[in-house]
């Protein structure tokens, strides 16, 4: 016993990952739940009526802690294609002759709309919305009682003069199943290619068999190219039966059509598999590539902002996670798998674990080629 | 000879690890059909050397000539060339067959090669056991038989005999003859003079210098050296 732990101590990748390791996992997630609620809300106000009363309604919205209007389209389908775009998150929409019907005492409806695609987003902004409409129904009757005296019928369709209804789009029951299973199976796919990824290339130079290699002059960079291509094609081979399985059996949601994840998808594990290589190339053996590894691939997914949204994360790690292929994959598995927003919006998505891809196999390369010599 | 005919020209060698200077402007030819022994105790650096001269490793100064190419600008010369380390350096998860197979694949040798060298090596029985379960014996049989796939014009042989059953060694050193015969060089690091005498020049490694000597000679100053370590008084020496 007394020789493991020395050896414990001795090994001094596995010392820093045991003595820091959940030490740092504390700081990190405590960073990034700090806010502990999601604070400004990306809110969008269209105001069909234009009068003194809904923009009354709009400064109020505009008012409150929790949301933040960030914009104010013209109309209805304009509100559609910014949530759709995940640039708001709540859309609230004054109806024409608000003004009017309040006026008139009729029953008016102001249409909240949350984007219900991310269940964690979804709850903090519907808790927030709520705390906002009931402020404001409950203002708007107790003003008009308070003025006119009316006998208590009237009052109370009074005081429930303004009414609002929320509508949850995407996911409108908030369904956890929709929201997490495919996702967390997805982690663990990623997990495990990282994993695999991250000793391409030790695995490889930190044996003898090397010699093999060098001696034969073998082309490095073709034995490379087609050793990551059979660890793409597997990581696509294990991941296409978790995509039937989830989406035709358990008939997960798919907004988009199943070309466009596969597709999406195999970027993932492209840009996936270049992080893993470039790890592999710059670690001393294989056991401390896997330890790279492990160390990427553990925090990613709760780094990716698909539980938490990356807004509400301390302001300096908001730019950090974006380095990240998985943070790419898994927001834009979340605007695919529940609105499918269309190329123009997902290209940026596309390119990026491109670009990730290219940089990262790029610097393997370099850093491959520096340790060789 | 004819200098087109040199298969490797070495001028002035010098590879330095950090502080220490393994090999201190060596400098050397080798001619079709020689066999030349690099002869030097642990650490004297003839891994180093073979593993230059097979193109594995850099080297900090001098010029290395290899079957005509300068081995810092050109790899070609390697598709002429085999090597077996003195470290088990084949596939230890694959079989025989596989190691073959894929060393032939990085040779651009075909299926004929791998024909030849089972035969050459009589490998034939042990063609589906895990490289890594092979005796010492056999697995150089193995080593030799993968660095002679692509019919090579050029070896490097480090320790190739050494500690192996009589017959293994027997089969390889049969196995080599016609390679020499037909033009061949060979270059081989070996710690243990009375394997000397297989080959036609001695190269003996000390101190990161390299002298040369007929096997004879270099036998007779491994004695003398070891005569004078004798003491006086020694029994053997009486």
């Amino acid at each position: 016993m007394r020789r493991e732990f020395s050896y414990m101590w001795r090994d001094r990748g596995l010392r820093n990952i045991l003595l820091l390791g959940p030490l740092l996992g504390l700081f990190l997630f405590m960073a990034i739940y700090h806010t502990q609620n999601i604070k400004d809300i990306p809110t969008a106000i269209v105001d069909l009526d234009r009068s003194s009363s809904s923009r009354e309604i709009a400064e109020k919205m505009k008012s409150t802690e929790d949301l933040k209007v960030v914009s104010y389209p013209a109309n209805y389908q304009q509100m559609e294609e910014l949530i759709r775009r995940g640039e708001i998150i709540v859309g609230v929409v004054i109806p024409e002759n608000f003004a009017r019907d309040v006026a008139l005492h009729r029953h008016t409806r102001i249409l909240m709309i949350i984007d219900a695609s991310n269940t964690a987003y979804a709850t903090n902004a519907s808790t927030a919305v709520l705390g906002v409409t009931r402020t404001i129904s409950a203002e708007a009757g107790i003003k008009t009682l308070l003025a006119q005296g009316m006998d208590p019928v009237t009052a109370r369709n009074t005081y429930m003069a303004v009414d609002f209804k929320e509508e949850g789009w995407f996911n409108p029951t908030l369904n956890y199943i929709y929201f997490l299973v495919l996702a967390m199976a997805l982690n663990m796919w990623q997990q495990c290619c990282t994993i695999t990824a991250s000793i391409n290339i030790i695995g490889e130079t930190g044996v003898k068999s090397w010699l093999q290699i060098k001696a034969a002059g073998f082309s490095k960079g073709r034995l490379f190219f087609y050793k990551s291509l059979a660890h793409i094609i597997t990581f696509m081979v294990l991941v296409i039966p978790v995509y039937i399985f989830a989406f035709g059996v358990f008939k997960l949601p798919l907004a988009c059509s199943f070309g466009t994840l596969l597709l999406f998808t195999l970027l993932f594990a492209i840009a996936l598999h270049s992080v893993g290589t470039l790890m592999s190339s710059a670690a001393n053996n294989a056991v401390d590539s896997t330890r790279f590894g492990m160390m990427v691939a553990l925090p990613s997914f709760v780094l990716s902002g698909y539980t938490w949204p990356i807004e509400a994360m301390p302001k300096l790690l908001q730019p950090v996670v974006w380095i990240f292929p998985q943070t790419w994959f898994f927001q834009g598995f979340n605007y695919l798998s529940f609105k499918n927003p269309g190329w123009e919006f997902m290209g940026s998505y596309f390119c990026a674990l491109l670009i990730i891809a290219f940089i990262c196999y790029s610097l393997a390369s370099l850093l491959t080629a520096w340790m060789e010599r | 000879m004819d200098e087109q005919q040199v298969l490797i020209e070495v001028s002035d060698l010098v590879q330095k690890f950090f502080l220490k200077t393994v090999l201190n402007g060596i400098s050397f030819r080798l001619f079709p059909g020689e066999s030349l022994g690099i002869f030097g105790l642990r650490g004297s650096g003839k891994t180093t050397l073979l593993h230059i001269l097979a193109g594995v490793d850099r080297f900090t100064s001098g010029t290395v000539q290899v079957l005509g190419c300068n081995i810092c600008k050109s790899q070609r010369f390697k598709q002429a060339t085999g090597l077996v380390t003195q470290e088990p350096s084949l596939f230890q998860d694959l079989t025989v067959l596989e190691n073959l197979d894929f060393i032939a694949g990085l040779k651009n040798a075909g299926p004929a090669d791998i024909e030849r060298v089972i035969d050459q090596m009589e490998l034939k029985d042990c063609l589906r056991y895990p490289a890594a379960a092979l005796d010492a014996g056999l697995y150089q049989r193995l080593s030799l038989a993968c660095a002679l796939l692509n019919a090579p014009r050029l070896m490097f042989l480090d320790e190739l005999i050494k500690d192996i059953d009589l017959y293994s060694r027997h089969l390889m050193l049969q196995g080599l003859e016609p390679f020499l015969n037909s033009g061949g060089g060979l270059v081989c690091g070996f710690s243990n003079i009375e394997f000397a005498d297989y080959f036609d020049r001695v190269g003996w490694l000390e101190k990161g210098q390299l002298e040369f000597y007929e096997p004879q000679a270099a036998r007779e100053k491994w004695e003398l050296l070891l005569y004078s370590f004798k003491k006086p008084g020694d029994v053997k020496n009486v």
